[in-house]
C-alpha cells in the first residue's frame, strides 16, 4: 500500500456562538490520504469540509486532533517551525471563489510568481515572468494574459490563473476547495480534464472537495462523505457509488437528478430529514467505512 | 512530458515585455503645475541673494527692482527666503507625512492582524492619543527631544497625526484579512510584512490616499502655526511659517509684503495639494468602479 501522505486523527473544529452555544464545524473527524492518490470529499453546504481544508493548510487551529503531513504534525509550534518551508511549499490550496482568492491590485504575472518570490526561489527559466507564462501556458492560457488583473478575465480563466499560481511551486500535495462549483458547466469540464491530466502528469496527491457527486466519482479514487461536521462514509468511489450504506449517503446520491428528464419525473422526491451521526466508523467491508451505531 | 499537453500548445518561445504603465487621464493639471515650480523654485541652488544676510541698509523696503518681494525689518531679501524658507516648509510637510503614513499603516494593520483583546489595548490607546489636542501633544514630545530642528519637528508632527489612518486601515485590515487572496499568502507563508506590501497596502492605497495627501497640507499648516507662535523653528532658520512670525509687527507698521508673499506662498502651495487629493481620489475611484 502507498505511503500515507496526510493522516487526520480525531479533527474537531469548534466555534463559540452567540449565546453560550457551541457550532461543531468538524466533529472527530479521522481519515488518511495515501500518496498519489485523489481523495473526494463530498457533503451539503455547512456540513464543514472547508474548516477542515483550512484545518489542514494551517489557516484556522483544530480545538482536538492531531493532523500529521509525512509525520510532522503540523498544529505543533515547533515541529511546524522546522518543517516550515517544506510545509509551506510542498501543500498548496485552491479555493473556490477565484474573485477573491486574487488580489484584484496584482497583474496575473505577479499573482502566479507570489509563491516562488516568497521563497526566494531562483527563477528555472530566466525570469519570473518567464516562469508565469511557462505556468499559464501549463494550465492553457497563453502569454497575453500576463498582464491582465483579474477583474479583466472570466471565472474560468481566474480559476486557471489560481490553479497556475498553486502549480508554480510544484507541490505535492494540493487541497482544492470546491474549486470548479462557482464556474459553469463547460468550464468545468475543462478544469476537470486540467486536474485530471495534472494528476496523470505529477502524480500530485489531491484532497478534492466538492458538493457536486458527479465531479467526485468522474475525479476521485477514494471518497468521505460528511454531514454535521462527521464522516458518515469512507469507501473507494466506485463502492460508494454502488454500494451506500449510510442513510445519508443513500439520499445524496438519491438526490442527483437523472438525465433522462421522463425518468427523473416519475421518481419520488428524496426525503431529506435528520440522519443519524451517532456511532463509530466501522470497517463493514474492505476499504468500506460506515458510521454505525452499536455493534453492527 | 510535453505531448499530453499538447492540446494547449507548443510553449511561447518569447514572452512579451511587460507594457508601460497608464497615466491617469483626468487630473488637475493647474495644480500639479504650480507645485512643481514651486518644488522646483525651492530645489533651486541659486538664489540672487543670501537669504540669511541682514541688509540692514535696507529694512522693511517695499518691493522694487533690487528687492523683487520686499525685505523683512531685519534687511533679508524676502525672494530669496521665501525659496529657501519653502524648502523647510516643504520638506517638513512631506516628511511629516511620510512618517504619519508609515506609523498609520504599521499599527493599524497590526491592530487588525492581532488578536482581539490587543486589537481592543491598541485602539483605546490611539482613542487617548486623540483626546489629547494635537498642539499640547507636539509641544510635549518636541519638549522631549530638545530644540526643535527641521528633522525632530517632521518627527514630531509626523508622530501626532497618524491616528486617522490607523483606524482606516485598521478597518480595511479586518475586512481584507477575511479575504482569500490574504489567506492564499499565508498558505504560501507569506510573513505579515509581505502581506502588507504585497496585498494589504495597494488595496488600502484607495482609501487612505486622500488622507496621506491631507496629512501633507495639515503639516505644512503645522510647522507653520508653530512657526508663527515661536514654538516651532527657530527664528533664523527660515520656513514660511518662521517668515509670517513676523507678520504681527509688519502688520502694524503696513508691511503688506511680510505678510501677503509668504501668506500667499503658502495658500498656493496648501490649495495645490489639496486639489492633487482630491483629483487622485477621484481617479482610484473611478478606477475601482471600472474593475
Amino acid at each position: 500500500m502507498a505511503e500515507i501522505l496526510l493522516d487526520v486523527q480525531e479533527v474537531s473544529c469548534r466555534f463559540p456562538m452567540p449565546g453560550r452555544t457551541v457550532l461543531r464545524a468538524v466533529d472527530g473527524v479521522s481519515f488518511q490520504i495515501r500518496r498519489g492518490e485523489v481523495f473526494g470529499l463530498v457533503g451539503e453546504s455547512g456540513s464543514g469540509k472547508s474548516t477542515l481544508a483550512r484545518c489542514i493548510m494551517n489557516l484556522c487551529r483544530p480545538s482536538a486532533g492531531k493532523i500529521f503531513y509525512q509525520g510532522i504534525d503540523i498544529w505543533d509550534k515547533k515541529q511546524f517551525r522546522e518543517n516550515r518551508k517544506r510545509l509551506q511549499t510542498a501543500r498548496q490550496i485552491i479555493f473556490q471563489d477565484s474573485t477573491s482568492s486574487l488580489n484584484q491590485r496584482m497583474k496575473a504575472a505577479d499573482i502566479i510568481a507570489e509563491p516562488m518570490v516568497i521563497h526566494g526561489v531562483t527563477p528555472p527559466r530566466g525570469s519570473w515572468r518567464a516562469e508565469a507564462a511557462f505556468q499559464l501556458h501549463y494550465v492553457g492560457l497563453d502569454a497575453s494574459y500576463l498582464d491582465k488583473y483579474p477583474p479583466e478575465l472570466s471565472g474560468g480563466m481566474r480559476q486557471r490563473v489560481a490553479i497556475a499560481r498553486a502549480l508554480s511551486m510544484e507541490p505535492e500535495f494540493l487541497v482544492a476547495d470546491e474549486p470548479v462549483s462557482s464556474l459553469d458547466v463547460s468550464i468545468q469540464a475543462q478544469i476537470l480534464n486540467l486536474f485530471r491530466h495534472l494528476q496523470e502528469e505529477h502524480g500530485f496527491t489531491f484532497l478534492f472537495i466538492a458538493h457536486d457527486l458527479p465531479v467526485i466519482r468522474y475525479l476521485c479514487d477514494r471518497v468521505a462523505v460528511m454531514y454535521r461536521g462527521k464522516i458518515v462514509e469512507l469507501a473507494p468511489a466506485e463502492t460508494l457509488f454502488a454500494d451506500p450504506r449510510h442513510s445519508y449517503t443513500r439520499a445524496l446520491l438519491a438526490s442527483v437528478p437523472l438525465p433522462d428528464p421522463r425518468r427523473e419525473r416519475a421518481r419520488k422526491p428524496v426525503e431529506f430529514g435528520e440522519f443519524s451521526t451517532a456511532g463509530t466508523l466501522r470497517e463493514l467491508a474492505p476499504e468500506h467505512f460506515v458510521l454505525t451505531e452499536g455493534c453492527g | 512530458m510535453d505531448d499530453r499537453f499538447a492540446w494547449a500548445g507548443p510553449p511561447p518561445a518569447e514572452v512579451p515585455p511587460e507594457p508601460p504603465k497608464r497615466i491617469p487621464l483626468e487630473i488637475p493639471w493647474i495644480s500639479w503645475f504650480v507645485l512643481a515650480v514651486l518644488l522646483l523654485g525651492c530645489l533651486c541652488p541659486v538664489l540672487p541673494k543670501d537669504p540669511a544676510y541682514m541688509d540692514l541698509a535696507h529694512t522693511s523696503l517695499p518691493p522694487s527692482r533690487a528687492f523683487w518681494f520686499g525685505t523683512d525689518a531685519m534687511g533679508r531679501d524676502i525672494f530669496s527666503m521665501i525659496w529657501y524658507g519653502g524648502r523647510i516648509s516643504l520638506f517638513t510637510g512631506f516628511a511629516a507625512a511620510a512618517v504619519s503614513t508609515l506609523a498609520g499603516i504599521v499599527f493599524g494593520a497590526a491592530s487588525g492582524f492581532a488578536p482581539r483583546w490587543a486589537d481592543a489595548l491598541l485602539m483605546r490607546l490611539t482613542e487617548i492619543l486623540l483626546s489629547i489636542p494635537g498642539l499640547l501633544l507636539i509641544l510635549l514630545l518636541q519638549g522631549t527631544l530638545g530644540k526643535p530642528n527641521v528633522v525632530s519637528l517632521s518627527l514630531v508632527i509626523g508622530a501626532t497625526g497618524w491616528t486617522g489612518i490607523a483606524k482606516v486601515v485598521r478597518t480595511e485590515v479586518l475586512r481584507l484579512r477575511e479575504s482569500g487572496f490574504v489567506a492564499a499568502a499565508q498558505c504560501m507563508g507569506g510573513g505579515f510584512f509581505h502581506i502588507l506590501r504585497r496585498h494589504l497596502a495597494p488595496n488600502l492605497l484607495p482609501s487612505i490616499l486622500f488622507m496621506v495627501v491631507m496629512n501633507v497640507r495639515s503639516a505644512i499648516l503645522t510647522e507653520s502655526t508653530l512657526s508663527f507662535l515661536g514654538l516651532g523653528l527657530p527664528l533664523e532658520v527660515i520656513s514660511w511659517g518662521s517668515m509670517l512670525s513676523l507678520a504681527e509687527t509688519a502688520l502694524l507698521s503696513g508691511a503688506w509684503w511680510m505678510i501677503l508673499i509668504p501668506g500667499g506662498f503658502l495658500t498656493a502651495a496648501l490649495l495645490c495639494v489639496t486639489s492633487i487629493g482630491s483629483g487622485l481620489r477621484r481617479w482610484l475611484n473611478r478606477e475601482q468602479s471600472n474593475l
